[in-house]
């Protein structure tokens, strides 16, 4: 398996598209760094260091920026605006009929559509920098720290901080784009993944460090348990047969052989639970620029900043499976599925092509998906239970969001490799 | 499970059946307009859901297996050169902002 590891490189072709996928990740954790021009970096790094369990709510949005949020970094937005955004766009395409119009077109009206998403990636990196700079601004960033974080809060330098934030957004979108294209894997999970992975190792050192080092080989073995399971849950599937009818063109027969389409559990993969985490997360931060003293402001912080709340575990659960759902939907086309096997002679045994087949398909997929929905939303409650049994912080390194992000992520371009390496020679590291 | 089993063998032909007519908005609830009350229909696709969940195809021990390591190597692998380059990039920005 190593020797597969090492065959990947051999290959010239797949060897220029990881290096070029690495090097876009030494760039995205470089911005994650460098501070925002009028930030003073002594008194940030002071004021983290004095204050290490911040803000609960802004845990999550720091965990997927990979710490740069709280560093006030060039890139510390991440990716979430364009999480946001195409959350936001998804839903459209079943609101606005322009949406739909535009979805249905095929590939133009899909680049349309990701045009816009872009527009209010962008739009949303705006508004979500500037409220970040007016909580730095206000010393709420670190609750209890007196250290000045913006030293000289002109108009001209908010002005600077917030576009060098969005502009920094841009350029994290560019390059998530670049990888999906270019390198290995789907960018934008992949700069997810990197900034999820680069919180790992430290925060499993510091349960060590805070609960002793027996904990921390529990929690370990916690994970591996997890990260098998994750794993078998991704590769079960339903296999729908396909028959394909014997035909003669010219002398030669053609067809009369069987394959299946695969239906996988969880067919609409990590999108839910990242989807559903960031919409949860919104109204929190919405509540955090309100008057505090106001009533659903309290409600808000009461029930939807903690994870251990039972409005917000219902909140979160009714979420994912939503999310599932309507995901798969986008994703597969039931309709579109059988006329393809209709157009190439195939058919399922003991169901009539057409309409009678998109039907069977779209009532074995609605059935398969709701265990695949109920296991993402077990999953993602895991660092619930964790919360419970060994008292570790809400981000817990193994937590369910992360944990499925980074596995999912993981497989899926792992796979990639693969099915490059395998175009070379036939063997690859999943034997 | 003979249950399971009758609940999806009939299925297809029943759906043909229900074809005929024509009217969209029908799908599978036609299946079912006879059948009275929400509490016997969620039952009823909650068996379904079991049915379609025996016919799904589990991966064996040692696909399990290779495919867990396979994973967990990337992510060591990722992990590594993320927390490689934080430090470096860390070092660096101290030492460029670290004065002032």
């Amino acid at each position: 398996m190593l020797s597969a590891f090492v065959r990947a490189f051999r290959t010239p072709d797949l060897r220029r598209k990881l290096l070029f996928t690495a090097g876009i990740m030494a760039i995205f954790r470089l911005g994650s760094f460098v501070p925002v021009p009028g930030v003073s970096y002594a008194n940030v790094q002071q004021c983290l260091s004095t204050s290490a369990s911040s803000n609960d709510l802004l845990g999550l949005v720091n965990l997927f920026s990979g710490g740069a949020l709280l560093q006030l970094s060039v890139f510390a937005l991440g990716i979430m605006p364009y999480i946001t955004a195409s959350i936001i766009t998804q839903l459209l395409t079943v609101v606005i009929p322009r949406f739909e119009e535009l979805k249905k077109e095929g590939q133009s009206g899909q680049a349309k559509l990701t045009q816009y998403t872009r527009y209010l990636t962008i739009a949303l990196a705006v508004l979500q920098s500037s409220t970040y700079i007016a909580v730095a601004r206000a010393g709420q960033l670190f609750p209890g720290c007196t250290a000045e974080i913006i030293p000289d809060d002109s108009v001209v330098t908010i002005v600077l901080m917030v576009i060098t934030m969005t502009a920094g957004t841009g350029l994290i979108m560019w390059m998530g784009e670049l990888i999906t294209e270019r390198g290995v894997g789907n960018g934008m999970s992949l700069l997810i993944f990197t900034s999820i992975a680069a919180t790992f190792p430290g925060q499993l050192w510091s349960i060590g460090q805070s609960q002793g080092f027996g904990v921390m080989a529990v929690v370990i073995a916690v994970g591996l348990v997890i990260v098998a399971l994750v794993v078998f849950v991704e590769q079960s599937q339903r296999r729908v047969p396909v028959q394909y009818a014997k035909r003669m063109v010219g002398r030669r027969m053609y067809g009369g052989t069987s394959t299946y389409i695969p239906i996988k559990v969880n067919m609409a993969g990590v999108i839910p639970v990242i989807f559903a985490s960031s919409l949860l997360y919104l109204p929190a931060l919405v509540a955090q620029f309100n008057d505090p003293q106001s009533g659903w402001v309290q409600w808000v912080n009461a029930n939807l900043v903690q994870g251990d709340s039972a409005v917000y575990i219902v909140a979160y659960i009714a979420l994912i499976i939503f999310f599932t759902y309507f995901y798969v939907g986008i994703t597969f086309n039931p309709d579109e599925v059988s006329d393809n096997i209709k157009r190439v002679g195939g058919f399922i045994p003991g169901v009539r092509a057409g309409r009678p087949t998109a039907e069977y398909l779209d009532y074995v997929l609605t059935r398969i998906t709701l265990p695949g929905a109920i296991y993402l939303g077990f999953v993602a409650l895991i660092p619930l239970i964790a919360l419970v049994l060994v008292g570790a912080t809400q981000n817990f390194p193994f937590g369910g969001t992360s944990i499925l992000i980074v596995v999912g992520v993981g497989l899926e371009t792992v796979k990639q490799i693969e099915s490059q390496l395998q175009q070379r020679n036939y063997e690859g590291f999943l034997r | 499970m003979t249950h399971a089993d009758a609940a999806d063998a009939p299925r297809p032909g029943g759906d043909a059946s229900g074809e005929g007519g024509g009217s969209s908005p029908a799908r599978r609830r036609g299946a079912e307009a006879e059948r009275p009350g929400p509490g016997a229909r969620l039952v009823r696709f909650l068996r379904e859901v079991v049915a379609e969940l025996r016919k799904v195809v589990r991966p064996t021990r040692r696909e399990l297996l290779t495919y867990t390591s396979v994973v967990l190597v990337f992510v060591a692998v990722v992990m590594l050169y993320v927390s490689g380059l934080d430090y470096v990039f860390g070092r660096a920005v101290l030492w460029v902002f670290g004065g002032g």
